[in-house]
């Protein structure tokens, strides 16, 4: 008999360019999400599920899962392994956890994600992420770092749809005022749509507020059997309703197309199917913004406007709060920053808040939301439902 | 000194870009001997006739391993162009020119595009294959002996 699955505490470590080691950061995220959830001790997880990227590019470490197990005082028993893909990492442990709990593997698993990728030079981030497409193939070609790819991305939905410069800086608009009062994340700055129209140039059309920054974090969270939850926590609670994971292809000259997200919708779909919802159902959402246009695209293929009308959905404020659906409520990738392998469990943290009605930007009465993460070349894409309702 | 110095140049030689590409280190390594003649090369499946890219060793729609060598157009259509100003990897040139290239129906290649000003390439615009040499990786052989591993890549330039 399948079990349902809980997502019962979370936290983060302060994001943003780190003066601190791998090892540190996932020790403060790990004391965050602990310090969440007083009933529950390090001593009660009985798996681990580590989500990193780059941990052996710039910080030499392999078999990293048992490496933060000793550092914060777990002793897994049913589970301790790092998961990579790389943006969606995080997203990629919290759907193997759920599954594990629910195949009654594991009853209580922590998934903690991040990066220090600013290591072991400054310098050196542009190369490393070279190792982020098919290296051999699209990496050899200069193509590691995204924003090339999305300013192809939105030159062409700006064509074929008349998708604006502006509609592009409202999306960073918005996420950079839902992320001033997020105190772990990398800016808490506001941008007005004229300094988010005049800055500089990152690759044309996309522009400084348009691409989000390189960070250094890491971010934790606890799911949990129903049981077990209702065991630790009094808080409502928050249920994994279903996930979708999919790829259709990795190397550039294989994308079915730029403009319209195929994996994505396939994602979508299976997650929508498994947890009985439409996508009109969703009141919250948090989805990767790396780039401006992936959130309007995002719109888009997980059904929340017709295609090509995910410029004016930002425009008209659909997307805000207050809007049908409020989407980025914490400030986003734009806002928190982007250390790959904590940036879904990022998400899930927010959305349990939305959930619990304990977030700063409270979606009133927020009782079905989802997560989204796009994974290197626009390769793949993860799909995670949450909800108060089973 | 305490482990390897980074000033010895092994360090260097573990974060190379290029893959090896002779016979010994590399089973596609007729991609790379092709490439050296100028033409641009994939593999295509005996049994079911699927065309794929990146070339490989097994064919991804019947798995057979029954594959021949064909060649790709060295000419294509400039669909899209980027022009990255900030954030260029080392080693790469700034800006750092991409275009969406059409290879003449063939193959819709998002490649770099080199001996380009910014500015200078617009869609419509026709390019075609450029190969050029880069650094040899020097292999530790047999009793300390070092063979250069020589290499080629390639990019694509404007047509004149
Ligand atoms: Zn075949």
């Amino acid at each position: 008999m399948a079990r349902n699955v809980c997502l019962i505490a979370g936290g983060m470590s302060h994001w943003g360019v780190r003066q601190a080691t791998q090892r540190d950061l996932f020790q403060e995220a790990g004391k965050a999400c602990f310090d969440n959830i007083p009933a529950l001790s390090n001593k009660d997880v009985d798996g681990l599920l580590v989500a990193s990227a780059y941990t052996e590019r710039c910080s030499f470490q392999t078999h990293l899962a048992p490496v933060i197990a000793e550092y914060l005082g777990i002793k897994p028993q049913n589970i301790c392994a790092r998961v990579e893909l790389l943006c969606a990492s995080g997203s990629s442990g919290i759907i193997l956890a759920y599954g594990l709990i629910k195949a009654g593997i594991a009853d209580v698993i922590m998934v903690i994600g991040g990066e220090m990728l600013y290591t072991p030079q400054r310098w050196e981030v542009q190369y490393s992420e070279l190792a982020s497409v098919d290296h051999d193939w699209d990496g050899t070609q200069g193509l590691g770092l995204p924003p090339p790819a999305f300013s192809m991305v939105a030159q062409q939905h700006m064509q074929k749809y008349g998708t604006t410069e502006e509609q592009l800086a409202m999306v960073s608009v918005k996420n950079r005022r839902n992320g001033l009062s997020n105190p772990k994340g990398q800016f808490q700055q506001e941008v007005t749509l004229e300094e988010a129209l005049n800055a500089r140039a990152i690759v044309p059309p996309l522009k400084l507020y348009d691409c989000c920054p390189i960070t250094d974090g890491a971010a934790a969270v606890i799911l949990a059997s129903e049981e077990k939850a209702k065991y630790y926590t009094d808080k409502p609670l928050v249920y994994v309703k279903g996930s979708g994971q999919a790829t259709l292809n990795n190397m550039s000259a294989n994308m079915p197309s730029w403009t319209t997200w195929e994996a994505l919708k396939i994602a979508a779909k299976q997650a929508y199917t498994k947890a009985g919802v439409q996508p009109s159902d969703i009141d919250v959402a948090q989805t990767h913004d790396c780039f401006t246009i992936s959130e309007i695209i995002e719109y888009e293929d997980l059904g929340f406007c017709e295609k090509g009308e995910g410029g004016h959905f930002i425009e008209e404020g659909h997307s805000d709060i207050g809007g049908t659906v409020p989407v980025n409520t914490d400030g986003g990738l734009l806002s928190c920053g982007h250390p790959f392998g904590g940036t879904g469990i990022r998400q899930g943290i927010e959305i349990m808040k939305q959930l619990q009605g304990e977030a700063v930007k409270q979606v009133e009465g927020a009782r079905t939301a989802l997560t989204h993460n796009l994974s290197g070349f626009i390769a793949a894409h993860t799909v995670i439902i949450y909800g108060r309702d089973i | 000194m305490e482990g390897i110095s980074i000033l010895d140049g092994k360090y260097a030689a573990t974060m190379d870009m290029y893959p090896l590409q002779s016979k010994e280190f590399n089973m596609i390594y007729k991609f790379y001997d092709y490439l050296r003649e100028g033409r641009f090369t994939t593999t295509k499946c005996k049994d079911c006739g699927t065309r794929s890219f990146p070339p490989r060793i097994i064919c991804e729609e019947c798995l057979s391993e029954n594959l021949d060598w064909v060649d790709l157009p060295t000419g294509g259509t400039v669909k899209v162009v980027t022009e990255e100003v900030r954030g260029v990897p080392i080693g790469f040139d700034d800006p750092l020119i991409h275009a969406l290239i059409d290879l003449d129906g063939e193959l819709t290649y998002f490649a770099r595009v080199i001996n380009c000003q910014a500015g200078e390439l617009k869609p419509g615009d026709r390019v075609k294959l450029a190969v050029f040499p880069i650094d040899p990786l020097p292999v530790d052989g047999r009793k300390g002996e070092i063979i250069k591993q020589e290499r080629v890549f390639f990019a694509f330039e404007k047509e004149d």
